[in-house]
């Protein structure tokens, strides 16, 4: 008996050194051998890593490593050609021809050609993906080829910003002799997700970690890093303290404003920051009482705490936001201060509800969602409320649902509600149209004859002067109708360790995070 | 006990497996139906038009009549295809293999800290009864017990990780080992001793540490109270008093004859408690960022991912009534008045 636990503790003892001295040498040897492998952290959540099928920044993130569009936005935010030298539009803007860079190979060696660009476009329409990417594409009536460098693009109306729709994941150019051309490649597939970007995915795991290697075969400069491995986390806290042990060099997307001003702090960690061009807004049904009342909408206009909510709920990461178009982007104006100040004006807002001619303090129910925006969305509204209740011409009630539920009830259930948003592109376009066109996604019932012929002139528009003319035009006659009440852009954030490099040249407001690009 | 009327409680148990297993898919059927929502609107609501929501709800079938839904899900169920995620395309066999693996290893350190921590002190605190030793080991076990896991995870982390710096405080692994280990069997402590990989499975060990503690140390308190009482009442049992009055020395009277047979319970509620453990490896997974199939749940739900949720919930149901399943079985053997 005494011999054998004698024998058990020696066998432990040696087990226990052995295990000791390999850790070492482990950490040790990989250390040096994976240096340049930058670790990245996030919040975010991927989908599908299938361009046919992916509809979501995270999956997006994912992706703008591996693949690439004809355009693009490798440098800033200035629109530039990519995997394209240039498009040239026939005159009445529904025929796009495109002609392809030389010499440009997939990860697998393949030769990018006219074929896989057709493919990869004729894929996304056929198959239709869930996520909805395939509606960027619901212009394009068909796409051929001419000869191994030229594709043709033919669109069923004028559309100025067709560059901006091929710079989307709707455009990215897949190897048509690895994916299949009638579904969608699972995301651990990795021996078959074959893009032209600076990247190869090596290896996915869903929900914990996507690797990344260097692509050999990469006809642009090689990644300032030995490769690149994103983590991710379910909370911001944990991966705020994975970020403190030195478990991850970088953390993007995305931490509490708490968090934030914390990390701002250390001295082992920098919070960078730049230009950003995630928007909050408020939509009002203008089809339901009491916000059909356009003095109703105007009261509240007059009354947005935008500077308390920057300052107070978002310790400054947020700017208070005067157009649906956030400001860093061309043919941004801050219609808003324009037309209702730059600070709140009881005054005015007290005009406007006489004209209204209702009964004050006027009871309103406004809906949010708590975790869908970040946890700081709880905060945001109470400052609304308080600032609303505080003029004593209303008294307002918050309501709120979780995202599946919000996301389906939206316009269609509620008469004022929070939304944010992401653009597909970032162009003023985007944060107008989307919005501003009759049917719009979030079903609030604004429709108007004079936005409807603006939206048509700046599709047909010809040169970007002409077209940044009519979006102006279309910022003031959104301010004017009201139908939406924007308040707060985002910074684009991120938080290193003090020893990585690079970071800020990716954040502009093109918002693509560009980990080729940082070192450490 | 007769043979025929074992084979009988045995057949009839399991034959209570089924209305089980399907009272539970049913309730998670409802529930998650019950609950505004559904997936398509989950993710493209608030980004595209109702007129491009709807088409894709019907071809996934949301809009069919409830029954039919539920009986195309029993039936699926039947034939064994529990299906495809509906957010990102993902086999449930994948999350159930990847993610399951990552629970089982959590799970069995969790049960073996529960076991070496609440037995221990439950034997000691039984052995010494009303002693300042017995009265910190009970004071200890409501503690842990009592705790939320999320809260004992959040202050393991601020104290090994924050404060000491000792203990990593999130994943499985450290990210480079993550990406370097091949994975065999995805329960990364085999898969690295399988390659011979020291230097990682030292990783893992300290990676598992802190939420194996927090998992486990809820459960210890249930086994360290079990354990001092069938202690203390088994210290009284007559044969403990025969033996003392045969000369026994008393180390061996309390070590081999008493603590043995207080043992016998607790066996029964290690199985027992295992359904208690997967609940709270839920929370703990949250906590730590660890990769389970508790992880998953939370995400899907949060999605309404129907096909996900329905398909863990599928798996922690036949996990808890196995294990129910197999420690009445061992009860029925071991314990001859145990009959229906």
């Amino acid at each position: 008996m005494g011999k054998t636990r004698k024998r058990w503790l020696l066998l432990a003892v040696a087990v226990l050194a052995v295990a000791a001295a390999a850790g070492t040498a482990y950490g040790g040897g990989k250390a040096s051998k994976a240096g340049k492998i930058l670790v990245d952290g996030t919040t975010g959540t991927v989908v599908n890593i299938d361009p046919a099928n992916e509809y979501d920044y995270d999956s997006f993130t994912v992706d703008l490593n591996i693949f690439q569009g004809l355009y693009g936005f490798p440098k800033g935010a200035k629109l530039q050609p990519v995997l394209a030298t240039g498009c040239s539009h026939s005159p009445n803007l529904k025929t796009w021809t495109c002609k392809l860079r030389h010499g440009v190979k997939f990860s697998n060696g393949d030769p990018m050609t006219s074929a896989d660009v057709k493919y990869s476009f004729d894929r996304v329409q056929k198959i239709k993906g869930d996520q909805g990417i395939y509606t960027l594409l619901s212009d394009l009536k068909s796409t051929s080829t001419s000869g191994a460098y030229t594709v043709v693009f033919h669109l069923i109306h004028p559309f100025s910003v067709w560059p901006y729709i091929l710079s989307t994941n709707a455009g990215y150019v897949v190897d048509k002799n690895t994916f299949p051309a009638d579904k969608i490649l699972a995301n651990t597939d990795t021996a078959h997700m074959i893009g032209t970007g600076p990247y190869v995915l090596t290896k996915f795991t869903p929900s914990q970690q996507a690797v990344f290697t260097p692509n050999k075969n990469y006809w642009g400069a090689a990644p300032k890093n030995g490769g690149l491995i994103i983590n991710y986390f379910s909370k911001s806290s944990t991966m705020k303290l994975a970020l403190q042990q030195g478990s991850l060099d970088m953390a993007f997307q995305t931490f509490t404003p708490t968090e934030l001003a914390a990390m701002g702090k250390q001295k082992s960690l920098v919070v960078h920051s730049g230009h950003g061009v995630v928007i909050r807004y408020l939509v009002f049904n203008v089809k339901r009482p009491p916000f059909n009342n356009i003095n109703v909408r105007r009261a509240i206009a007059y009354l947005m705490p935008r500077q308390t909510i920057a300052s107070r709920v978002y310790h400054g990461t947020v700017e208070p936001l005067y157009s649906m178009v956030p400001q860093g982007l061309p043919s941004a104006i801050p219609a808003y201060k324009t037309l209702y100040g730059a600070s709140p004006n009881l005054a005015k807002a007290k005009a406007a509800m006489k004209a209204a001619k209702v009964k004050t303090p006027l009871k309103i129910t406004i809906w949010w969602t708590p975790s869908h925006y970040g946890d700081a969305s709880a905060d945001e509204y109470a400052e609304i409320q308080r600032a609303l209740n505080a003029s004593g011409l209303f008294k307002v009630t918050l309501k709120s649902a979780e995202w599946a539920q919000y996301s389906g009830a939206l316009g269609k259930q509620y008469g004022a509600f929070q939304l944010g948003w992401f653009p597909d592109y970032p162009d003023a376009d985007d944060y107008t149209v989307s919005f501003y066109q009759t049917n719009s996604f979030f079903s609030n019932g604004y429709s108007s004859k004079q936005m409807t012929s603006l939206i048509a002139k700046e599709r047909g528009a010809k040169t970007s002067a002409l077209r940044y003319s009519y979006l102006k035009k279309m910022q003031l006659l959104g301010a004017k109708d009201l139908p939406t009440i924007p308040y707060w852009q985002g910074n684009m954030i991120a938080v290193s360790r003090s020893n990585v490099k690079g970071i800020d040249s990716t954040l502009d407001a093109a918002y693509y995070m560009r980990f080729w690009l940082i070192s450490k | 006990m007769t043979g025929t009327s074992l084979r009988t409680y045995l057949l009839t148990r399991l034959a209570l497996v089924v209305p089980m297993v399907w009272i539970l898919l049913t309730l998670v059927f409802l529930l998650l139906r019950v609950a505004p929502g559904n997936p398509i609107e989950a993710a493209l609501g608030g980004h595209v038009p109702p007129s491009v929501v709807k088409p894709i709800e019907h071809r996934l079938g949301f809009d069919k009549p409830l029954l039919t839904q539920y009986g195309d899900y029993l039936w699926n169920i039947v034939r064994g295809n529990f299906g495809t995620t509906i957010t990102d395309n993902r086999p449930l066999s994948q999350i159930i293999k990847q993610n399951g693996a990552a629970t089982l290893e959590l799970t069995f350190f969790a049960m073996l800290i529960a076991i070496v921590v609440g037995v221990l002190i439950g034997l000691v605190a039984g052995r010494y009864r009303d002693t300042p030793v017995d009265i910190g080991g009970r004071l200890f076990g409501i503690v842990v017990y009592a705790t939320p896991p999320f809260f004992l995870g959040l202050m393991a982390q601020l104290v090994f990780g924050v404060w000491l710096g000792w203990l990593p405080t999130s994943d499985q692994a450290s990210p480079l080992t993550q990406a370097l280990l091949q994975t065999h069997t995805n329960i990364y402590f085999v898969d690295a001793i399988w390659d011979g990989n020291w230097g990682a499975l030292w990783d893992i060990v300290k990676h598992l540490i802190l939420p194996a503690m927090t998992l486990g140390l809820i459960t210890a308190g249930v086994f360290l109270r079990l354990t001092r009482i069938n202690v203390i009442r088994t210290l009284r049992d007559d044969y403990i008093e025969a033996a003392r009055a045969r000369g026994i020395v008393e180390r061996r009277v309390v070590f081999v004859h008493a603590f043995k047979n207080a043992l016998v319970p607790v066996i029964t509620v290690v199985g027992l408690n295992l359904a208690i453990l997967l609940g709270g490896a839920v929370l703990t997974e949250e906590t730590f960022n660890w990769p389970g199939i508790g992880h998953e749940l939370v995400l899907y739900l949060q999605n309404r991912d129907y096909t996900a949720v329905q398909g863990i919930m599928i798996v922690f149901a036949l996990v808890v009534v196995g294990v129910s399943v197999i420690v009445d079985f061992i009860n029925a053997f071991v314990d001859p008045r145990i009959r229906y």
